[in-house]
């Protein structure tokens, strides 16, 4: 049943990725923010947890408000699948620097233009990711961490379909940190989803006033490879135009306390992604799960 | 730096990392743990692999490079990287 399903998701799958191909970019992103509606109708409990992360991170004053954001939010998501798969072609007619802007500061550029140095880029569900990953990797190898999708033939063909440049993509799977941290010291960039919940192998960390399970792994590799950090976004501002957007460099000296200093590492990125989240609310993903806790990281929680 | 100097520390930075490192709810003697012993064997996944080496770092007083450590898989390998750096 289950192999039927898939083969049925493919179908509907493939048939998209054609209508992509053929569209213009503009009859492409209507029919993203059809679908991201008809998911918004249809998928009550994403819906529900868009609306509530949306009214308890106080980005809305009202529920109306709320599912105004979060109807934005599933839009959003969909053009940036759009997006992505239709970049491809666009970026071989259109040089990036056309379709790129940079607003990054003059040490983040010196650390871009050096070969040597190596980055760590904290990004989240905000903005366009996949085309950021695509375009950073023009300026310099970029290593990321993705989730396989639950269908191996949509993943399949969604993995045969993205432009890589330089940009090479670890299944979260067999995410090797030691490899990873490796590449920082080769003068790449690390791109690492700090929004994802970590679950019970997290820190709980603060993330729009509430705590949310945290990944560890990107305060480890700083600590360990003193290799800057930054928190960056690639922004949409129009249809295929985009704004690579970024604070830093940061960097922390050990303090000879390890959970003191993991703890203050993970609580700075945070605040520099929610900052970046509530200047642009409708480019992030509000339907994800960042928020919950194990019952044991509740009890923490509570005890805190 | 001894080797066995060394393998007493490690042994001890392995035990405390027990937390984070998985081991099945098999416990685990650190001081039968021998320079044979692959370190997946002990519980440490890749994470749990990071934190010790920075740890290593700090305790050794030493600077690990992550490239020299890529085929480290048993004890005595990462014996092998931390004398290298306590003798140079």
């Amino acid at each position: 049943m289950k192999r039927v399903l898939h083969a049925i998701e493919y179908l509907i799958v493939r048939a998209l990725l054609c209508l992509v191909d053929v569209l213009p970019v503009r009859a492409c992103i209507a029919l993203a923010h059809g679908i991201g509606d008809l998911v918004y109708l249809l998928h009550g409990p994403r819906r529900r947890i868009a609306v509530e992360n949306i009214l308890r991170a106080g980005l809305a004053p009202d529920e109306a408000s709320a599912k105004r954001l979060a109807r934005q939010s599933f839009r959003h998501f969909a053009r940036v699948v759009a997006t992505s798969i239709k970049s491809d072609t666009w970026f071989r007619k259109h040089p990036p620097e056309e379709c790129m802007t940079w607003k990054i500061g003059p040490e983040l550029e010196a650390i871009l233009e050096d070969p040597k140095q190596g980055l760590i880029l904290a990004c989240g569900h905000l903005g366009s990711w996949e085309i950021g990953g695509q375009v950073l990797s023009l300026r310099k190898p970029v290593v990321g961490i993705a989730r396989r999708m639950n269908n191996p033939y949509v993943d399949r063909l969604i993995q045969k379909r993205k432009p890589r440049h330089r940009f090479e993509l670890t299944p979260k799977r067999d995410a090797n940190l030691l490899r990873l941290a490796s590449a920082l010291k080769e003068g790449k960039v690390l791109a690492i989803m700090i929004d994802q919940n970590a679950k019970d192998r997290g820190m709980l960390v603060d993330y729009f006033g509430r705590p949310a399970s945290s990944h560890t792994a990107i305060a480890l590799l700083h600590l360990l490879t003193k290799t800057p950090l930054c928190v960056g976004a690639c922004m949409e501002v129009a249809p295929m135009k985009f704004e690579f957007r970024a604070t830093g460099p940061f960097r922390f000296a050990p303090s000879g306390n390890k959970d003191a200093d993991i703890r203050r590492i993970l609580e700075h990125l945070n605040g520099e992604l929610e900052n970046a989240v509530r200047a642009t609310p409708d480019q992030y993903m509000w339907g994800h799960r960042r928020w919950r806790l194990t019952p044991a990281q509740l009890i923490a929680a509570a005890e805190a | 730096m001894s080797r066995t100097e060394i393998l007493a520390k490690l042994r001890a930075l392995m035990a405390n990392a027990i937390p984070v490192a998985r081991t099945d709810g098999e416990e685990i003697d650190w001081q039968q743990v021998s320079e044979g012993d692959a370190i997946a064997k002990l519980g440490f996944d890749s994470l749990a692999m990071l934190d010790l080496l920075y740890d290593i770092q700090q305790s050794f007083e030493i600077e690990l490079d992550p490239r020299d450590l890529a085929q480290v898989t048993t004890v005595g390998h990462l014996v092998d990287a931390i004398a290298k750096h306590k003798q140079a």
